[in-house]
């Protein structure tokens, strides 16, 4: 929308989009390893229910996606499969990195096959430390997630401009834009 | 319960033959579809490449290595306990059981034996983590085949296992609770009231599976007959676990083996299935959830008091040698051939994983399979990929 | 279910003593050394050029199941185990080469375990690797050993004559290097080792059973 990219909509209604978008995330898959257990745990299970936040574990493809959570040790041999589904998302998108391997390699960084983070092919929003992290942890990412989204000023993310990373103390994210970091 | 019915058989055949008529008019020869390495059936990133006449498969491979992470390498430059804090990620479903052999080998090379409570419970916890692996399967095989309600049974009545393990060992899964010479702690209060709880409740989940899933004709029309696999060229492949034993071959490695667990001390059966075909495979898994249910029961009447823990140095240094020790895991046959030169890290760790094996038959089994019957196959023979790939 | 927890020595040993008899009455001159541990397993290592006659042989006594067949590389590390600090000069190293059971004379050696089913009695079995860098395939013989080879060979370099495809298992095409041999180093612990016992502080109320703690 011109609009939004000039930056001429009003606050309440840009919040009002803000608000709609982080509520109805559709969160595109992708479980590679045992973080994938816990992913369906998160988004399967009655327990965990993810759903009742809004976001939906069920698009069909990368093109109908908004967010994806990448889960589980990303080797170098699947990187560019990673690199080619990232590419075929549509903006606005968002990456959740899930578990100690996505995130830095974890207990494989010294492999010769182990990308030490998926850092390194796509730009992560939420890091979600953990080893697997359990569900509850991941609930967490999305919350943050979802808080930055609403404070996310669409014109400058349409425009191109960098990213400030996200403060985070006790849960409660304050400012925009930003890389935010899940403290656990 | 053999019901491979000559009816069915001649069937598909004469479906095959009809398709093979209609191929060759309309050429529809050498279409590649490549089935992963992202894909929802898949468990995990597993890639096969078919080559297609039509809708039958003429040749399929699959493309392994999209998990390798490496872990033979990795294990020679880490101590033993840092070696199976690594190893339970490899089969992430029940890790609890890739601990067991590993430590088993390190404490034959020792000559250290856990005592027995210890042993119980390595036993208790290592059906537990079986049980908590299987019951995803049998989720996992309605989704597979479309049917997707079972698997949010799987995953409620599978959170119960996990708290279960949770409570004893910290974690729900990756517990690193095996240590050289026993166990690291000893179990919660109230754990064996819980577990038996928790067993009643599988018991019944057992039951609603085998309502909603096996005994509906769909299911059974998708599965019998499928992927039919015979004795010998299961024992070549290396077929392990209830693959061989659906295919027939009474063997399992906790009845005819001499190892220090606590399976010999409960009355428990081995299940068999002459079929080999992919309802066997599945059917016989779902008995082996229940026998572990009850083997779990009557151990948990038993544990001896005593430490858990014996008396091993602070600092492990295994003497030199070489040790294989493989049990029967959820996934099949694991192993591991430890050498040592009496460090504080091993030498060489070969890990011998069973779905390296049971993948290894798909190029076998997929020739003139149809590509819906490929995913029902797959399902039916049940790999992980931290396990094929290690 | 039958067995006893605390099996006698004799009973155990007698059982494997007469297989390995068995076995190396069948297989004849090809076996070069064996090995017989109480209570666990038998180990023998058979000369190269009977590597294939081997696996046949033994198919025919009825180790019909086939475990798996890896290598072994007997160079001890030139790296150690990455744990020292890389601008130092590296440490004196001993780089002789040790084979294990059943001996050896070579720095890679090929080991196979194939199983009786039901019995559960299996045999290792190892052999010598030369210059060559290549042995016969047993792919023929069981099946299943078309994958472990493959992966033998990306792992380590070692070819198998008479396999119909010895591509690449796990690695990507383009990797160079065979990553299981000995003097193939980890980057990533050569640029920042691994800092090993950091710590070692007993837990309140611990008792001294704890292992290390790095």
């Amino acid at each position: 929308m011109g609009l939004v990219d000039r930056g001429r909509l009003p606050k309440p209604l840009t919040s009002l989009f803000n608000l709609g978008r982080s509520y109805s995330l559709w969160v595109y898959q992708w479980g590679l390893a045992c973080c994938a257990i816990e992913m369906g745990a998160a988004f399967g299970s009655p327990r965990y229910d993810v759903m009742r936040l809004g976001v939906i574990p069920l698009p069909a493809s990368p093109r109908q996606a908004d967010l994806v959570v990448i889960s589980g040790t990303v080797t170098d041999k699947m990187a560019p499969a990673i690199k080619r589904l990232y590419e075929q998302m549509p903006e606005p998108k968002y990456v959740i990195s899930m578990g100690s391997c996505a995130n830095c390699g974890g207990p494989y960084w010294d492999s010769y096959s182990v990308t030490k983070g998926v850092d390194q092919i796509i730009p992560v929003d939420v890091y979600v430390p953990g080893c697997p992290p359990r569900p509850e942890a991941l609930l967490e990412g999305i919350v943050l997630l979802q808080q930055r989204i609403k404070n996310e000023d669409m014109g400058a993310r349409w425009r191109g401009e960098g990213t400030k990373p996200m403060n985070v103390v006790d849960g409660e994210s304050a400012e925009k834009g930003g890389v935010p970091v899940v403290v656990n | 319960m053999t019901m491979l019915g000559d009816r069915q058989q001649l069937a598909y055949i004469a479906a095959q033959a009809a398709d093979a008529r209609v191929n060759v008019e309309l050429e529809t020869e050498g279409m590649t579809l490549n089935i992963g390495p992202q894909h929802p059936a898949t468990h995990g990133t597993l890639r096969i490449i078919a080559r297609l006449d039509g809708e039958q498969v003429v040749w399929a491979e699959p493309s392994a290595g999209y998990m390798h992470r490496g872990y033979e390498k990795l294990t020679e430059v880490r101590t033993y306990p840092q070696v199976t804090a690594l190893v339970n990620r490899i089969d992430w479903l029940g890790s609890f059981a890739n601990e067991v052999p590993f430590i088993l080998a390190a404490e034959k090379l020792m000559g250290v034996e856990a005592p027995a409570r210890a042993q119980h419970i390595r036993t208790i916890l290592f059906e537990l983590s079986r049980i908590a692996n299987v019951s995803l399967f049998l989720g996992d095989l309605g989704v597979q085949l479309g049917a997707v309600t079972p698997v949010f049974f799987a995953f409620r009545d599978r959170e119960y296992v996990l708290n279960l393990i949770e409570a004893a060992t910290g974690g729900r899964f990756h517990p690193n609770f095996d240590r050289i010479g026993g166990l690291k702690d000893d179990l919660p209060a109230g754990f064996i009231d819980e577990t038996r709880n928790v067993m009643k409740k599988l018991r019944t989940f057992c039951d609603q599976i085998e309502d909603l899933l096996f005994g509906n004709e769909i299911f059974q029309s998708r599965t019998r007959g499928i992927g039919v696999i015979p004795k010998d060229v299961a024992l070549q492949y290396g077929l392990s676990g209830a693959n061989l034993r659906a295919s027939g071959v009474d063997w399992d490695l906790r009845r005819d083996q001499d190892l220090p667990m606590a399976w010999n001390k409960a009355d428990w059966k081995v299940w068999t299935h002459p079929d080999g075909d992919s309802f066997a495979r599945c059917w016989v898994r779902l008995q082996e959830v229940r026998e572990s249910t009850k083997i779990v029961d009557q151990l948990l009447d038993t544990i001896p008091a005593g430490p858990v823990m014996a008396k091993v140095p602070k600092i492990i240094k295994v003497p030199e040698g070489e040790a294989w020790v493989s049990t029967e895991n959820p996934l099949g046959e694991m192993g591991y051939y430890v050498v040592s030169q009496g460090d504080q890290g091993p030498f060489r760790v070969k890990i011998r994983s069973a779905s390296f094996n049971n993948i290894s038959i798909v190029p076998w089994v997929l020739k003139g399979v149809y590509v819906p019957d490929i995913i029902t196959i797959l399902a039916s023979l049940y790999f992980i990929l931290g396990d094929i790939d290690r | 279910m039958s067995s006893t927890e605390t099996p006698t020595e004799a009973p155990r040993d007698e059982r494997r003593d007469a297989e390995l008899a068995r076995i190396v009455g069948a297989l004849g001159s090809s076996v070069v050394d064996s090995l017989v541990k109480p209570n666990d397993d038998i180990w023998i290592r058979v000369s190269a050029d009977a590597w294939k006659s081997t696996g046949e042989t033994l198919k025919s006594l009825g180790y019909s199941y086939f475990g798996f067949l890896s290598a072994i590389d007997w160079l001890p590390s030139p790296f150690g185990k990455g744990e020292e600090d890389p601008t130092e000069p590296a440490p004196e190293r001993d780089s002789t080469i040790k084979q294990g059971y059943t001996g050896g004379s070579t720095r890679f050696q090929v080991i196979a375990r194939v199983m009786q089913p039901f019995s559960s009695l299996g045999v290792n079995i190892k052999v010598d690797v030369d210059d060559s860098m290549a042995i016969d395939s047993w792919c023929s013989v069981y099946a299943g050993a078309n994958w472990h080879e493959r992966e033998t060979h990306e792992m380590f370099g070692i070819g198998f004559h008479g396999h119909p495809d010895l591509r690449n298992m796990y690695l990507p095409t383009d990797f160079e290097g065979f990553p299981l041999r000995k003097d193939f180093p980890l980057l990533a612990r050569i640029v920042k080792p691994w800092p090993g016992i950091v710590d070692v502080e007993p837990l309140p109320g611990d008792n001294e059973e704890e292992g290390d703690a790095s």
